[in-house]
């Protein structure tokens, strides 16, 4: 299932399953996209289109916001892929980051008060709603299965910040505990994902 | 202190998913370019939020691509940032912080009190003729001075100096601590009535114009202050037309690595 290039895979040695998004053909195309390559930011662009609207939708829900934000993103992959650098992550983790730090900001810039507290009632769905998404895919099932080996408290931090595009404070007034608590269980949470998920 | 840093450190998970007010994020930020470790941790927890992302992907509607692509293909493309190291005219060993001492922080605000005593001096002169606009000019020069002076009385101030390619010195008084600097370049090089130097903040997500350097005063360009400075912004002088150009249109002729 994982497509791991040939010239990538040491011989010899079995590379863990990893999503084809996250394997070093996307480095690779995104090298090429500094040179300015038009296929390959075609390449680039089926590989993470889809993975960069869910995001943006899932923290915005409004659909033609979700698609600018898309768009916004793969024109910042395109314009800034010079200054990609593999040291500090995959390419896939950097253009996710752009995703979403992109979407939180929109939610954080226009969002009204009014709008917050619509945005709070909904909240309690949240995590159902992230388990009715993940489903069919073999990515899929693997996140939700995982999410799943988290406590009730850290899932759900997790969750609230990354699909809701909370901040910690919110988080904590939403779950109704300690801001303290929510920050440990954040990064507790996370760090049970990763190694559930088995990313380096 | 000790608990600080662990408190910080734990904010490692909120980090990677957007979840840190500007405050916090910025002492957390510093907080990672000290600590190696962190910076590990946030490369594995970011590929782990990926992931979640990943989880939720969305089939984009097919006419989207072919307006990305052609919308890429009309779009301009930043350069590698490497002018440090590929002009060997630019400082040879890495630059430096140095803690700022009481006696260059006085020497600053002297020089400082110098060049508001040069615009004060100008708008006694002019008074009568523009009173409001020289007014406006007066209050919006004393808000930079008390930002100058707040930059440079910080208590982690450090000071930066690099060689300017085409002549002259930059210096740079920072306050991590503040995400803020202060700029000022001396013995510029004299430029065209047509050309300018611009200031930039460059970094993972674009350049972003700072500001025009005025003409130098006596030898001295700036005092200018920069904030909302971010990680891995480095900051940039070019030349480039009087008006200012969106990007720079040219090499950069110092290139100063923040180190956040």
């Amino acid at each position: 299932m994982p497509d791991v290039p040939a010239d990538d895979a040491a011989p010899g040695r079995a590379e863990p399953a990893r999503p084809a998004a996250a394997d070093g053909g996307l480095e690779r195309a995104i090298r090429a996209v500094a040179r300015g390559d038009e296929r390959a930011f075609t390449t680039v662009y089926d590989q993470v289109a889809a993975a960069v609207l869910g995001t943006a939708r899932r923290v915005l829900r409004d659909p033609a916001q979700s698609e600018e934000v898309m768009q916004e993103v793969l024109l910042e992959v395109w314009r800034t892929a010079a200054r990609f650098d593999p040291a500090s992550g995959s390419a896939f983790s950097w253009i996710m980051m752009l995703a979403h730090r992109r979407a939180v900001d929109r939610v954080r810039t226009e969002q009204r008060a009014a709008d917050r507290q619509l945005r709070a009632a909904r909240a309690s769905i949240e995590y159902d709603e992230v388990i009715d998404a993940v489903e069919s895919r073999l990515e899929h099932e693997r996140v939700r299965r995982c999410l799943g080996s988290l406590t009730d408290l850290q899932r759900e931090s997790v969750t609230l910040a990354y699909y809701g595009g909370y901040s910690y404070p919110e988080v904590a007034r939403l779950l109704g505990v300690a801001v303290g608590t929510v920050k440990t269980r954040m990064r507790d949470g996370l760090i049970r994902l990763r190694d559930c998920l088995g990313v380096e | 202190m000790g608990g600080s840093r662990a408190g910080l450190h734990t904010l490692v998970g909120a980090y990677v998913m957007d979840a840190v007010p500007d405050a916090d994020r910025a002492a957390f930020e510093r907080h990672l370019t000290g600590c190696e470790p962190c910076r590990e941790e946030v490369r594995g927890l970011r590929e782990a939020t990926a992931r979640l992302g990943a989880a939720v992907a969305i089939e984009p509607r097919p006419q989207l691509r072919d307006q990305t692509l052609s919308a890429a293909r009309r779009l301009r493309q930043l350069p590698p940032l490497v002018a440090q190291r590929r002009d060997p005219r630019m400082a040879r060993r890495p630059a430096r912080w140095t803690r700022l001492s009481g006696a260059v922080r006085q020497s600053w605000l002297a020089r400082l009190a110098a060049t508001a005593a040069v615009i004060l001096a100008v708008v006694v002169v002019g008074l009568s003729l523009h009173l409001t606009s020289m007014q406006h000019r007066l209050s919006s020069d004393e808000q930079g001075s008390h930002a100058i002076a707040a930059v440079l009385g910080a208590s982690d101030a450090k000071m930066m100096t690099a060689k300017v390619r085409t002549g002259g010195m930059a210096t740079v008084v920072m306050s991590h601590r503040a995400r803020e600097l202060v700029f000022t370049a001396s013995k510029l090089s004299v430029l065209p009535q047509s050309r300018a130097y611009e200031l930039w903040l460059m970094g993972p997500a674009g350049d972003k114009p700072v500001g025009m350097l005025a003409p130098a005063h006596g030898g001295m360009a700036g005092p200018m202050v920069v904030r909302g400075l971010v990680h891995g912004d480095r900051l940039v002088l070019t030349v480039e037309p009087v008006g200012g150009s969106p990007q720079p249109t040219t090499s950069p002729i110092v290139v100063i690595g923040l180190g956040i």
